[in-house]
């Protein structure tokens, strides 16, 4: 693994996925391509976990499938945000971003 | 939550769909991604390559997907229960096997459950029960510890107490029923008015006593016992209103009884105080000496036993100090009460809690068993265990399996145990009677269930855990080609060695517990009961009271019947008494003791009064019973009520009061001196009241100087039965309004008095036989496969030159030691069982060595069976064969 891309913090995985459903629904490979272009390539989605994620989310209900064609006229399994899932999505960036200026401030201090 | 389960429901139902749909996501993301590949400018064939390199291991994605899918346990559930039923379903040897010891275990706990629930823990099925107790006059000084009452003294302690709500009484007399197509006896108790409200009783039919039908000249008023109204009158409920005549008198019946225990005797029928004619004299009434009813009371709300103790015995003190001539000193009159769960469970408790431990070793046995073939099985399955591990399956998940797998088990034992326990109930309950009138409410309800459930789930996880628990399946040699023999962690063999060894300990316990019941029984036929029971016939003859008033008419009556029953074909000799031996009511009840006096010695009131068993005979009586005479004379015709007053006493109470002395000759008094009773004879002694108790001081009087007698006994030439229809005819043709029952012969009688050690030990009997059959099996398990995972070191020594009797001693060595070891631990576990069984055994030591010996000697001679079969396999090895295999 190249040195640039970094492991996705534990339970960070849930919020990226959601945030990125939010912008349009998507099928799980939108979901990870879409992870790593726009964090430029930093964050590599280890594929693997990305389905468990997927299923755990839809368990929860914060996320639902239905199966749509996909661009190249393929049947593709799509996942769409809930309305509880954006309710989740706004609680988890507002701790995300408590957390990561608490760090922040760690590190300047520092 | 039933949103939730819905959604549980509809995901298992689904689980094919989930499954394809899975399998199509995952095929898509890998043809993006190849694509995505391939643009890059990756050869096809690369890409797809890469693709998958990139996503991981398919199957594993797909074994966390569906975790997360199923990570409700209801589906789970289902998902293990599922796959267990496959398991199980392909090995059908060992789980027939395991359902069938589990089953009988559970099944034998279950069923004496059912009876320890019924009988000895469920509340009394009387309203507050636990306030009603039974009260007891005693004179523990005069060896009585269970005097009745009289009117007078039942009167004080209701007048006096602070601590009780009410008191009633009771009492049981016989009353003649006609209209039927025989007279019938018909067993009444009599009760006071408040009786049935003091019990906290409703009538299922009708209405209990109200104050006005105890009054003198009421109507007379009859509540039927639930058991009665069933046999008599199937449970017609028209039946209240009937009136019965019985004796001289129309009764009506004015209610009918829910099934309740009766205390302390069985009855058929309910009636006031009026009814007796003996209860209703005023010469009853006034004499404080008439001790006659049983007391029950319930304790006012708060009080405690003790506290109603204390305030009824100062009662009874003060008695003592106003009446000196009706409490001797010499009597140590007290009064003392039991609750009246107490009272009718005690006699049931030391059995059933003995075959509740013995039930719950078998199941004990059964789980080791299991858990044994559990780990066997285990073993075999390495390589499977270790598949699902390497595609992903966690610990947890493969202990979640196996424990699914051994509930599956458990729960299917326990509906066998459920059946087992529903067709053995019918007589366990007939059992139970034998030592509680509580019999009656014992059934398989919710509690019994319930504590099944809980029993099984207990039991397979208690089976289920220890292999579970071991299965650490370790990848590289169990799924290396050709490992064909996984290796065996010492531990895990170790376990089943365990194992092993508690069988037999258990086995020796329950087989001690059994050999010991075994060794009493056999004791207990070799008693001699002191006559010859063999052809006599005996049966109950009751004559109408309200026609014979006088003592002599009883008397004419039962000569009469002598006269007649004499003269049927077959009969040697005939006889009326007062009871016979091994009676059923003197089984119950024990002697008849009555005070006396010797002549010439001065009464010593630092010394209990002499007592004796008295008992009513005519002349016949010991020629017919056989009962020896060893000194003196017995009874003639000539001994009448104009003759001389004799008796005849037994050797027990020759040898206790006149020692050396002749008795012969000797005067006593039951009357203070007012009569004298000469005594012309010494017969033997008779176990009377029990072949396991030691034979009382007994004392018989000539039928002619009494007042008659009830019981017909007659010694047949021919067998007894042939001879029934004709006495019967006989019996009537004196009168026919006598009522007859309790037919039977002595023969019968002496077997039934045996009857409840003999089904005791039965039961015990056959759960040792079914430990000691569990045991073999285990053990001759545990070895084969000892055998078989040492084939190839046994091929290398035999090879090496080993004989084949060397092979043999060998395994049988390993076996054996086990073996030893189980016997040396069940030899303290035995001592343990043996102490609870002390109450249930005659003329036996718990510490039998006989039994001891007998016992370790059997089991260690199946033992040595069990494995000798596997280690003759061990020398059949062919060591070429053994070697190749590798």
């Amino acid at each position: 693994m190249a040195k640039t891309k970094s492991d996705l913090l534990q339970g960070t995985l849930d919020m990226l996925i959601l945030k990125t459903l939010a912008l349009e629904p998507m099928h799980g490979w939108g979901v990870s391509q879409r992870i790593q272009q726009i964090s430029s390539g930093v964050l590599n989605i280890n594929q693997g976990s990305l389905y468990p994620a997927l299923y755990r989310l839809e368990d929860q209900g914060w996320i639902k499938s239905e199966w749509g064609a996909s661009d190249n006229n393929r049947q593709a399994k799509y996942y769409k945000l809930t309305r509880a899932g954006r309710k989740q999505l706004d609680e988890e960036t507002a701790n995300w971003q408590r957390l990561s200026a608490a760090i922040e401030q760690v590190l300047q201090a520092g | 939550m039933p949103n939730s389960l819905l959604r549980s429901l509809r995901t298992i139902f689904r689980i094919k769909r989930t499954e394809r749909e899975m399998e199509r996501e995952m095929r898509f993301h890998l043809e993006m991604e190849t694509e995505e590949n391939v643009r890059r400018g990756i050869s096809p064939e690369e890409a797809r390559l890469a693709a998958l390199r990139s996503f991981g291991g398919v199957e594993r994605f797909k074994e966390e997907c569906r975790d997360v899918k199923r990570n409700r346990p209801l589906e789970t559930l289902w998902q293990d229960a599922r796959f267990g039923a496959r398991v199980l379903g392909r090995n059908p040897g060992f789980t027939l096997l395991a359902v069938l010891t589990l089953g009988l275990g559970i099944g034998a706990n279950t069923a004496i459950f059912s009876v320890v629930y019924g009988v000895l823990l469920r509340p009394l099925p009387y309203q507050q029960g636990g306030q009603l107790v039974v009260l007891k006059q005693q004179a523990p000084l005069a060896r009585n510890d269970n005097l009745n009452f009289s009117v007078k003294e039942i009167e004080e302690y209701r007048a006096q107490n602070q601590t009780l709500a009410d008191v009633a009484e009771h009492h049981s007399m016989a009353f003649t029923l006609f209209g039927g197509p025989e007279p019938e006896r018909i067993q009444a108790a009599v009760v006071s008015a408040n009786f049935f409200e003091l019990m906290g009783v409703t009538p299922l039919l009708g209405r209990t006593f109200a104050p006005s039908d105890e009054a003198h000249g009421a109507d007379a008023v009859l509540i039927l016992s639930y058991k009665y109204w069933q046999r008599s009158h199937k449970g017609d409920p028209s039946v209240v209103g009937r009136v019965f005549r019985m004796n001289d008198r129309p009764h009506t019946v004015i209610g009918v009884l829910p099934p309740l225990p009766q205390y302390p005797n069985e009855n058929d029928v309910y009636m006031p105080t009026s009814a007796c004619p003996t209860r209703s004299s005023e010469q009853f009434i006034a004499n404080r000496q008439a001790r006659m009813m049983s007391v029950f009371a319930r304790l006012k709300a708060g009080v405690s036993e003790s506290q109603a103790r204390a305030d009824l015995s100062m009662i009874a003190g003060r008695m003592k100090e106003s009446y000196p001539d009706d409490y001797p000193a010499n009597a140590g009159f007290g009064l003392t009460l039991a609750s009246l769960h107490k009272e009718l469970t005690q006699g049931a408790q030391p059995t059933f809690l003995v075959l509740l431990c013995a039930a719950g070793l078998v199941l004990l046995l059964a789980c080791a068993n299991t858990a044994n073939l559990t780990l066997a099985r285990l073993m075999r399955r390495e390589r499977e265990l270790a598949v699902r591990a390497a595609l992903g399956a966690t610990r947890g998940r493969l202990i979640r399996q196996l424990l699914t797998e051994s509930m599956l088990l458990s729960l299917i034992g326990s509906a066998l145990g459920v059946l087992l326990a529903a067709w053995s109930l019918r007589l366990l309950v007939n059992f139970a009677a034998r030592f509680t009138p509580r019999a009656a409410e014992i059934s398989l309800d919710n509690t019994v269930l319930l504590f099944t459930l809980v029993v099984s789930v207990a039991t397979g996880l208690v089976f289920g855990l220890a292999p579970a628990l071991s299965a650490r399946p370790s990848l590289v040699p169990s799924l290396k080609e050709g490992g064909g023999q996984p290796a065996v962690s010492a531990g895990r063999q170790r376990l089943r060695g365990a194992l092993v060894v508690a069988q037999v300990a258990v086995s020796f316990a329950l087989l001690v517990g059994a050999g010991l019941m075994l060794r009493s029984l056999f004791k207990l036929r070799e008693v001699n009961p002191g006559f010859d029971p063999e052809r006599v016939l005996v049966m109950r003859v009751t004559g109408n009271w309200s026609k014979h008033t006088t003592g002599q008419q009883y008397r004419d009556l039962s000569l009469r019947l002598i006269e007649r029953a004499q003269a049927v074909p077959g009969a040697l000799s005939t006889a009326m008494a007062s009871t016979y031996p091994l009676n059923p009511f003197g089984l119950a009840n024990g002697p008849n003791n009555v005070n006396f006096q010797i002549e010439g010695r001065a009464p010593n009131p630092n010394e209990p009064t002499p007592q004796v068993d008295f008992r009513i005979a005519s002349a016949d009586y010991f020629r017919t019973i056989r009962l020896p005479l060893l000194k003196g004379r017995l009874f003639t015709e000539a001994d009448d009520a104009q003759a001389r007053q004799v008796a005849v006493i037994n050797q027990t109470l020759a040898r206790h009061r006149w020692g050396n002395e002749d008795p012969v000759g000797q005067r006593i008094s039951f009357n203070q001196g007012q009569s004298w009773i000469t005594i012309v004879g010494v017969v033997g002694d008779v176990r009377q009241y029990g072949l396991n108790r030691e034979p009382a001081d007994e004392l018989y009087r000539p039928m002619r100087q009494t007042s008659g007698a009830g019981y017909l006994l007659v010694r047949t030439t021919v067998t007894p039965s042939v001879m029934m229809a004709q006495l019967r005819q006989a019996v009537y043709a004196v009168d026919p309004e006598n009522a007859i029952d309790q037919t039977q012969t002595l023969e019968n009688a002496r077997n039934e008095s045996i009857a409840s050690p003999r089904l005791t030990t039965m039961l015990l009997g056959l759960f040792a036989a079914l430990a000691v059959f569990i045991t073999a099996a285990g053990i001759a398990g545990v070895m084969a496969l000892a055998v078989s995972q040492r084939t190839h070191e046994i091929g290398i020594r035999m090879a090496l030159g080993a004989s084949a009797s060397g092979v043999l001693r060998m395994i049988l060595r390993q076996g054996l030691t086990l073996v030893l070891i189980g016997l040396a631990l069940g030899v303290a576990g035995a001592f343990a069982l043996t102490r609870l069984m002390s109450t249930l055994l005659f003329a036996v030591e718990p510490t039998d060595p006989l039994t001891w010996l007998a016992v370790a000697v059997t089991l260690a001679a199946v033992a040595a069976a069990a494995c000798f079969i596997p280690a003759r396999r061990a020398t059949r090895i062919d060591p070429l064969a053994a070697l190749r295999s590798e």
